[in-house]
């Protein structure tokens, strides 16, 4: 996996940029209001909000309703579309705090993303 | 003498649904048998394991062990590992069956009138009956899918076949090798109450098509003069859609002891009928066995208040 030199935040600018440019994905989250906490095991941390329709970055939040956490190249290489989170998930390397429903949703819109 | 022949299905579903009936069909006696194991898969697994050779077919509920759009087929990891813990009796999961009489089932509203151009359809989920989905937009149906809407709560209907194609590629690949409990309804999730979430999706539509279970998971109050075209409603299901109101319930599997089991098994009865495996079927064979047994889609006009 690529190595970002902007590390994890630049990949989670990347992927809000993804998202909030396509009007399909926007729709997608129209009604969803969450913030999600992404902690890297080598203590890089970011957030994202999601709101109104749109993605925004965010400093690590401390009350999110979603959490994952796994090694950083495994964050960055989620969100810069390297890496589906349904690999790590299930061999154990992503933990995720949340409902599965959230979680679910998450990795449908990377899969919409950068699927195939 | 008649043949008896024996199917199983062992579902993930709950067990308050089990279910067990003779009957004849095609000059045999089936038993049918639906154990559900709540979800848990390791129980259904051994039950598998412990049924295999024992019975003449094993169909598996509440899974699939294929998803299918567009001609490509996604092997769900948890549906392949269930198949493969039998050796000797064959595994089937229902596909064939949908394939033809969902298809069929539709065609027949189509040719009824029930059904035509511009019908609003709410196919709950299509990635699982893609033949259904073809067939509703052969004659003309409107059709909204709610894949992403029922799977992941995302307020996303899905209106084109070749958009529906486009998912499939990007998402079926990944997602069919998560846990499948994540992805549809398993164990006690089926009998929690409904929640109204997509309403207006159920609002707009007359029809409301697919997997039960996932018809049944938002089902909102009213369903004032909807058609329900489904399967694997028990007696007290078809009592629930009569009360809020659904005028017609159509049933791609008939009515056997007061309820239309899965497709899962009445493929298991096709297979166990031809004595054949599962992948040496064809279409063609599928259609002439569900017509030698007798099986046919089932339609009927509920009354409002009552079953």
């Amino acid at each position: 996996m690529n190595q970002d030199p902007g590390g994890l935040m630049a990949a989670l600018e990347h992927f809000a940029a993804r998202v909030n440019g396509d009007a399909r994905l926007r729709k997608m989250i129209a009604d969803w209001e969450r913030t999600i906490a992404l902690e890297g095991s080598d203590g890089a941390g970011g957030g994202l909000r999601v709101s109104g329709g749109r993605v925004e970055v965010v400093d690590l939040p401390a009350e999110p309703d979603i959490r994952l956490r796994a090694a950083s190249d495994i964050l960055e290489g989620m969100f810069r579309g390297e890496l589906s989170p349904t690999e790590p998930y299930v061999d154990g390397s992503l933990q995720v705090q949340g409902s599965q429903e959230d979680v679910l949703r998450l990795d449908f819109l990377s899969l919409m993303i950068w699927g195939e | 003498m008649a043949r008896r022949l024996s199917v199983v299905s062992v579902s993930l579903g709950s067990s308050r649904r089990d279910h067990r009936v003779e009957v004849e069909a095609g000059g045999c006696i089936f038993s049918l048998a639906r154990v559900g194991t709540d979800g848990d898969l390791d129980r259904a697994e051994e039950r598998i394991r412990a049924l295999d050779g024992t019975v003449d077919a094993i169909g598996l509920g509440g899974i699939d062990i294929y998803l299918e759009a567009a001609g490509v087929r996604y092997e769900v990891r948890d549906g392949v590992r269930l198949r493969d813990s039998a050796r000797t009796t064959p595994v089937v999961d229902g596909s064939g069956v949908k394939a033809t009489l969902e298809r069929q089932a539709v065609e027949e509203l189509a040719a009824e009138g029930v059904v035509g151009r511009g019908t609003p359809v709410l196919l709950v989920s299509a990635l699982d009956r893609f033949g259904m989905a073809e067939a509703f937009a052969a004659a003309g149906c409107a059709l909204a899918c709610g894949d992403l809407m029922f799977t992941a709560g995302i307020p996303y209907p899905i209106e084109s076949l070749e958009e529906l194609a486009e998912l499939a590629r990007k998402v079926l690949p990944q997602v069919s090798r998560l846990p499948f409990g994540m992805l549809y309804p398993t164990g006690e999730a089926q009998d929690r109450p409904p929640d109204a979430r997509f309403a207006d999706a159920y609002r707009r539509a007359e029809v409301i098509a697919g997997d039960f279970h996932f018809i049944r998971r938002h089902l909102p109050e009213r369903m004032d003069g909807k058609t329900v075209v489904t399967n694997t409603t028990t007696a007290e299901d078809v009592a629930d859609l009569a009360r809020r109101g659904v005028r017609r319930l159509v049933t791609t599997t008939p009515d056997m002891g007061g309820r239309s089991f899965g497709t899962n098994v009445i493929e298991g009865m096709a297979v166990a009928y031809l004595g054949v495996r599962p992948e040496e079927i064809g279409p063609a064979d599928m259609r002439r066995a569900l017509s030698s047994l007798g099986v046919r889609p089932s339609s009927r006009l509920l009354e409002v208040n009552g079953a």
